[in-house]
Order: structure tokens, then sequence, then C-alpha cells
């Protein structure tokens, strides 16, 4: 269940520092529930993202995320135990430069000491699925965007999280690419988990229609 | 191999920190904290033997010797000295009892009267009373030798042992603030290293921590490999530090009582060197030394690790 209440984030300390990025954000969605994040550039789609996501927390206002209470005297262990269960795909994919696809897309699983064996069979699989396993060894820098969105699209989803969130994560893909991605993120959704996808490609949209959260400078003006 | 697949996320650190230069500098705190543990343990070492010396020698000084004593209860013998010797040889504690005849008295007095000689001087008898460990001269004892001889003066040295108590405080407290002070040195340059690590790491660290990795598995990755570098500078110090350390051992040896000298003078630099090494390895060195020695290179890992620790967490609190 993600439920935030009159949710203010704005960058610097005190409110009349800068404008503020987030106003009065009220929503709730369902646990499996799956939402279009949709609203021109510059509306906040990302930094509500990084708030759900808790790279930012709130100024004012309540939020809840998989049942916790978030605000600034969460503790940080409580934090790193959430954020373990929420997949997260930036626009910039934030891949580890070091580490090939495999150790990149390993990595959530390797934080939860899972079995060696294990990280194994769930890693290939994505590669295989993501057409991915020739590119297996490269590190990112040999990547093309597109095959970089789809190593950073596996490693958010391998350890099937309770919510996923998605900024833009079709930006770099080809149309057929991009729809099986938006379909399998559907099917993460009916099985339980919570799906949040920013996006400006309204083919996508319409194609996998679904309730949508319009932002428009920094107020949610729909949940429907 | 579970090992080595565990540490696969992406920081790695043997090419983020600055290993050589950490562990150079780790190896040169360790040097100086050896040096210095060894030369407050040798003055220790010394001042306590010393102390224990001068509290085992007494010197009891007798006004004309040669008159009768105005007691005598204690003796058979017919002059003061005689008397006085005679009491003290009744006295428990004491191990041996010597009067310096007139030659060891001129050899005493020649600093201050040169080559001209004592038997013109009415000089009291000097006797040297040499104690047993712990051994005391009772009050009643010296209130004796004063009535037989008026004017006796005992003289216990307990001031000596005092100002020698008092040396080897100083000299300990300032070898320990000079251990502190580059403990201290130490910790900031592993702190300096670590935050260059960090530095060098930001955005890897960033990914970790957006991954649900916690300040806990960031911290311990960042100590566990600053306390690796830590321990073998500080292994690499401690052993450079051996041979000067064995040299000093030996050449302090017939100060300490551990061993006699076997310096010959003239020896050359490499024959004391291996004469030193061979007596440091049959165990010249006292325990208190080796044991402090052996202790460096772990808190040395202590200080990096808890240092490492400490740093990454506090900059990992600039994430939220």
């Amino acid at each position: 269940m993600i439920r935030l209440r009159d949710v203010t984030w704005h960058h610097g300390a005190l409110p009349n520092e800068g404008q503020a990025t987030l106003r009065n954000i009220s929503l709730a969605i369902p646990q499996g529930g799956f939402r279009w994040l949709l609203g021109p550039s510059g509306a906040g789609k990302s930094t509500l993202l990084r708030l759900l996501h808790m790279e930012a927390l709130p100024r004012s206002g309540d939020m809840e995320i998989l049942g916790t209470e978030i605000g600034s005297r969460s503790k940080r262990s409580t934090l790193a135990r959430l954020r373990q269960r929420i997949g997260m795909i930036h626009q910039d994919f934030r891949l580890m430069p070091t580490l090939s696809v495999a150790d990149n897309i390993a990595l959530p699983l390797r934080l939860q000491k899972r079995m060696e064996g294990e990280i194994s069979q769930e890693v290939d699989a994505l590669l295989d699925w993501l057409g991915l396993v020739e590119r297996k060894k490269a590190r990112p820098v040999e990547l093309s965007g597109g095959e970089q969105q789809r190593t950073a699209i596996a490693r958010a989803v391998i350890m099937r999280p309770s919510l996923l969130l998605a900024d833009e994560p079709t930006n770099a893909l080809e149309d057929s690419q991009a729809a099986r991605v938006i379909g399998m993120l559907r099917e993460l959704s009916d099985l339980g988990t919570t799906v949040i996808v920013a996006t400006h490609n309204d083919t996508l949209v319409q194609r996998f229609p679904a309730p949508a959260l319009q932002l428009r400078q920094g107020r949610l003006f729909a949940d429907e | 191999m579970n090992k080595h697949k565990r540490v696969r996320d992406g920081l790695a650190l043997s090419r983020a920190l600055p290993d050589r230069s950490l562990l150079t500098m780790v190896a040169a705190m360790s040097l100086l904290i050896a040096l210095t543990f060894t030369a407050a343990v040798g003055a220790q070492s010394l001042s306590e033997r010393w102390a224990r010396g001068a509290a085992n020698l007494i010197t009891v000084q007798v006004p004309d010797p040669d008159k009768t004593p105005v007691t005598d209860s204690h003796t058979t013998g017919g002059t003061r000295i005689e008397a006085v010797l005679g009491t003290l040889k009744t006295a428990p504690d004491i191990v041996q009892l010597h009067r310096l005849d007139e030659q060891e008295l001129d050899a005493l007095l020649k600093p201050w009267l040169g080559n001209t000689g004592t038997a013109a001087l009415p000089l009291p008898a000097v006797i040297e009373v040499d104690l047993t460990p712990g051994g005391v001269l009772s009050d009643d004892l010296v209130s004796t030798l004063t009535t037989i001889a008026p004017g006796t003066l005992v003289e216990k040295n307990d001031d000596w042992r005092s100002q020698l108590h008092t040396v080897a405080r100083s000299l300990l407290f300032c070898a320990g603030l000079a251990i502190a002070l580059v403990g201290t040195i130490g910790a900031a340059v592993i702190g300096m290293a670590t935050r260059l690590g960090l530095g060098s790491r930001r955005e890897s660290v960033t990914i970790l921590h957006e991954l649900g990795a916690s300040d806990g598995y960031v911290a311990r990755r960042f100590a566990s490999r600053v306390a690796f570098l830590s321990f073998l500078g500080g292994l690499a110090g401690t052993l450079v530090s051996l041979p000067p350390i064995a040299i000093l051992t030996h050449l302090m040896a017939p100060f300490s009582g551990n061993i006699p000298s076997t310096m010959q003078n003239g020896e050359s630099w490499l024959s004391i060197l291996k004469a030193s090494l061979i007596a440091f390895w049959q165990g010249a060195a006292p325990q208190s030394l080796l044991i402090g020695l052996g202790c460096i290179p772990f808190v040395v890992t202590l200080i990096g690790w808890f240092t490492a620790q400490v740093i990454v967490r506090v900059w990992l609190r600039r994430l939220p």
C-alpha cells in the first residue's frame, strides 16, 4: 500500500527557499496496483518517484510506503530494509561502472545474501528474456543506451519487488522491446507488485490502459 | 569462492583507496610507536632497577669513630665504630656490612679534595649497609646507633628513590603522550584516506545505498579494507623497528641487569647488530616489551577499522 497525505517537498531547508517542487500531494495506491505517472517535463514526476524511493524525505505531510510510515525521524536501517523491497529504474540507469552486466543485475540479490546458485539462475533467465545473454560480461560503458536500460530494468525486477518505480523505462528502447517491458511490468503488477511508471509515451499508455497520476507544476490533478 | 563473490558489489576498494600511501604512512606511524614504546619500557626498567638498588643500599656515618661508645650493650669492642658495627650485625635484613677504608674514602672524596687525601681531616667513619630486597633498618635500631655514637647519620636514600620514580613516571607520561599523538595522527591519516576512497566511489556508494545496502554494510566494506591495510602497515612498521630495538635492548642489558655486557670496544655495527638480534631471538628483551610490540599491528588495525567505520557512517548521513 502506498499512501501520501498533503506531502510537500522542496529544495532547501525552509519553504521560502526556492520554489516548491511537490505541493500537497495526496494519493493512495493499493498493493498490486499499476499507475501511469504522466505530466510535462519539469512537472515533478522524477521528484515524486525519488520521494517514493526515499531518496528524499517529505518536508511536510504523511507518507506510508509498503505499510511503513516514513518521515525525517525514520530509522536509517528501516529505510534501508524498505529500499530492498523497492525496484527503481532511473532515467540515467545508474549502473555500477566497475561491474559487468550480469553482476549489475545480480547486485540486489547479493546485498540480500542470496545463494550464488539461485542468483545465477535468476540472472540467466533475465538476461535471456531481455536479450542480453551475449553482453553479460560487458561493462556499462561498452553498452548501447538500450542495453543499459534493459540492464537497469533487469536489476530493478530481479528481486521481485513489492514496489516498482520506473522513470521513463522505455525511452531508449525500440517499440516492440518497450511493449514487452511494459507487458512484463503489468504481469508483475498482476502478481502483487505495485508499479508506477513515469512516461511521455502516449502510444504505450493507450496500448496498456491503466489509472494515471497527472502531475502539473508539482500538483497532482487526477488519481484516475 | 563465496567470499570473493560476496564482495562483487562494484565498490572495488582495492582501486579506490590509496593503498600504497596508506600502508606506508601506517608503517611509519607503527615504527614510531614501537620505538617510543621501547624507550618507555627501557626507561621504566632502568629506573626501577636503580630505585631498587638505591633503596637496598644504606650509608651510615659515624663521627669520632675511635672514641668510647656512650652505651655498649651489644658489642664487645671498645670504640664507637666497633659498637655500631656490632649493633648492625645483630639486625635482620642485612646482607653485607662494609666499612670504607682510607683509600676508599680518598677515592670517594677525590672530586672535592683532589690528591690531598683525607688523613688530616676529622672525617666520620662510613659504613655501607646492603639490605635484602624490601628490607628496612628499623627506627629503634637507628635510635640505638645514635645513642651509642651521638651524631651518627643514617642515609636511607629515600629521596633518591622518590626522584627516580618521579623521573620514571615523567618519562612514561611523555612516552604515553607521544604514542597517543602518533596514534591520533595515524587515525587522521586513515580518515583522510577513507574520505578519498569515498570520494572516488561516491557514485557506487550512492547506488548501493539506493539498492538498500545498510550503512553498516558500506561501512564494514570500507573498514575491512582499511583494517587489512592498517594491519599490513602495522606489521611492516613493527618488523622494521626490530633491529634498532634489538640493538638498544642489547646495549641496555648491562644496566638493566638482564645479561652481562659482551660488547667490545671498536666492535663493528654489523657484529653488534648480529649479536643483538641473536640475543633478542634468545629472549634478552623484557616480556612486557615483546607483548607490547606484538600488540602494535592489532592496535593499529583496530584504529583503522574504527576510524573507517566512523568516517563512512558520518559521510552516509548526507544520504537519506
